[in-house]
């Protein structure tokens, strides 16, 4: 948590491997990931991260089981497995009877899940979200809350989530503020 | 129920997301190429006269001097005593008008009858009858295209006023002949033409058969060595050099169709990359976010490459197809009144103008490709933030 400015955002995209640190180390599970090149860090994001943005980020002429399916287009696995993988992940976040609706068709709140579902597709051990609540009214940040509340409880993913709202950082299990840039407690 | 998607539908999905502008972009390309491929048609119309078989064993004699300088009738005697020669006939252009036209785009010329068909050999009889042609002084034998062009008839009367010698002429058809690379032609008695100008003893050139395409060379060496220091030196030639003298007058065509093919290719790749950069760049976050869900900068630009290359590809097939179908199924002779006669679209000019287009695709998704490739996923989703 902290105020608009303090760094919540970057420090989340570094954790992410989509920014890097202007000094300083950054080592997951042994990786220094500021060793690594554009490919490899691309490579590492498919595999462990799973991304879930404040304004969703759908590709709009894709239907949501196309969204959810993209990042599987990178892996290995044959068509049926991804097809397996995506209605999973689909029905994981109540929205396996809107697979072939495109985002336009869809509301604020299910498009967000199938943000959720496109982030938790390639079985991820990290999900990062930045304010994923932002855009949405209160039903429907409370619904997107639950699910990456579940996640994190029953699916055992760690989830970092950036916020400025207290009510959605109630529904973490742990709070950080960050203030000009410094963790303050 | 929902199908795994995949790279082509991807791409394909993206290229036709904007229908209007994808629309647009693959209608420039096609009037861009179909332009090209009518420009480099007409380039090899104008420079590269038609050929066949039996114009490689053709010579023809003209004067040293000028092609316009007569020569003199008793040099036949000659030519039928040199080695290699199958046939000779004189051929004199008469430079006719057809009726009340005033310009008049098929050719008439005097001939021996009786030695014409040794020449010709290619050309058949479809109508009429070529011993009528023979018997009858004022008879004329019709190329089959001028026949189909005026509706003519055997045994239909031909005037021609000539814009070359003081006469006249009033023929009657006797015979059609087809199987020429150029049937248009009109050819008549030499006798009448001698009689017309009083007997002047000469004649426009004469055209030559040999023996076979590996003897034209010292056919023509013994031609013109047999009338080298008399008063009508000769200058023989292949039949193909004889016709490229003609079209070196147009002078140069086709540097002069060729800058105009650059414009219209540079033009080209100014609209596409221009289209394509717009396109990218609206799409600017998306390829970030596919950027921050692992895809790298070599399947980014594949999948730039593909939609460039691929409204590139379809817009070269409509505006060469197209091209293709026009000027094949045109008929372009009575259009442009015998101006143009064969106006081949070949399939080398229909690849020159698919190698341009993919080259395009290419060129156009450089640049884009380039500025995806130097974004940074942090920068690209803040650009429409």
């Amino acid at each position: 948590m902290g105020p608009s400015g303090s760094g919540k955002s970057t420090l989340l995209h570094i954790i992410a491997g989509i920014d890097r640190p202007t000094n300083g180390q950054y080592v997951v599970q042994g990786i220094d990931l500021t060793r690594l090149n554009e490919s490899e860090l691309a490579g590492w994001r498919n595999q462990n991260i799973g991304f879930v943005f404040q304004t969703f980020n759908l590709i709009p002429v894709l239907t949501a089981f196309e969204n959810v399916e993209l990042p599987l287009l990178l892996t290995r696995l044959s068509g049926r497995e991804r097809r397996r993988q995506v209605l999973t992940a689909l029905e994981l976040v109540g929205l396996a009877d809107r697979a072939r609706h495109l985002p336009k068709q869809l509301s604020g709140g299910q498009e967000q899940r199938v943000a959720i579902a496109r982030a938790l597709v390639t079985d991820p051990s990290l999900v990062v979200a930045d304010e994923p609540t932002g855009n949405l009214d209160s039903q429907s940040a409370q619904d997107v809350l639950s699910i990456l509340q579940a996640l994190s409880r029953s699916a055992a993913k760690t989830v970092i989530m950036v916020t400025h709202d207290p009510k959605a950082a109630a529904f973490g299990s742990r709070s950080i503020h960050l203030e000009k840039g410094e963790l303050t407690g | 129920m929902s199908r795994p998607v995949n790279t082509g539908t991807f791409i394909a999905k993206n290229a036709l997301r904007n229908k209007r502008r994808a629309a647009l972009t693959i209608l420039s390309v096609a009037v861009s190429c179909a332009l090209l491929v009518t420009l480099l048609t007409l380039q090899r119309e104008l420079t590269i006269p038609p050929e066949s078989e039996a114009a490689s064993l053709r010579v023809i004699v003209r004067n040293k001097v000028s092609l316009a300088q007569p020569l003199p009738a008793k040099q036949l005697a000659t030519l039928d005593r040199i080695p290699g020669i199958v046939a000779v006939s004189p051929f004199s252009f008469f430079g006719g008008n057809f009726r009340e036209e005033t310009v008049t785009s098929f050719a008439q010329f005097a001939v021996d009858p009786a030695r014409f068909q040794g020449i010709i050999v290619e050309g058949k009889v479809v109508d009429g009858s070529y011993e009528e042609f023979v018997k009858d002084r004022n008879s004329c034998l019709v190329g089959a295209d001028t026949m189909k062009r005026y509706n003519l008839k055997i045994g239909e009367k031909m005037r021609f006023t000539s814009t070359f010698y003081p006469v006249d002429l009033d023929l009657t058809m006797a015979a059609v002949f087809q199987g020429t690379v150029d049937d248009r032609g009109v050819f008549f008695h030499h006798k009448l033409l001698d009689e017309l100008l009083g007997d002047p003893g000469t004649v426009g050139t004469w055209y030559i058969r040999v023996a076979s395409a590996e003897a034209a060379n010292d056919v023509i060496a013994r031609v013109n060595k047999a009338f080298e220091n008399t008063s009508a030196e000769v200058r023989a030639e292949t039949e193909r050099a004889f016709q490229m003298g003609f079209v070196s007058m147009w002078g140069n065509v086709k540097v002069l169709i060729g800058s105009i093919s650059t414009v219209v290719v540079f033009t080209l790749v100014l609209v596409t990359v221009s289209t394509m950069s717009m396109a990218i760049r609206e799409r600017f976050r998306e390829l970030a976010i596919l950027k921050a869900l692992g895809f790298r900068r070599r399947e980014l630009f594949s999948f730039i490459l593909a939609e460039s290359f691929g409204l590139a590809t379809l817009g070269a097939v409509i505006g060469i197809g197209g091209a293709w179908a026009f000027w094949t199924f045109t008929d372009l002779q009575s259009l442009t009144k015998g101006f143009l006669v064969y106006f081949q679209v070949t399939p080398r000019i229909m690849a020159t103008g698919g190698v341009v287009a993919a080259l395009l695709g290419i060129v156009a998704s450089i640049a884009p490709a380039v500025a995806v490739s130097r974004m940074s996923v942090v920068t690209g989703l803040k650009t429409l933030d």
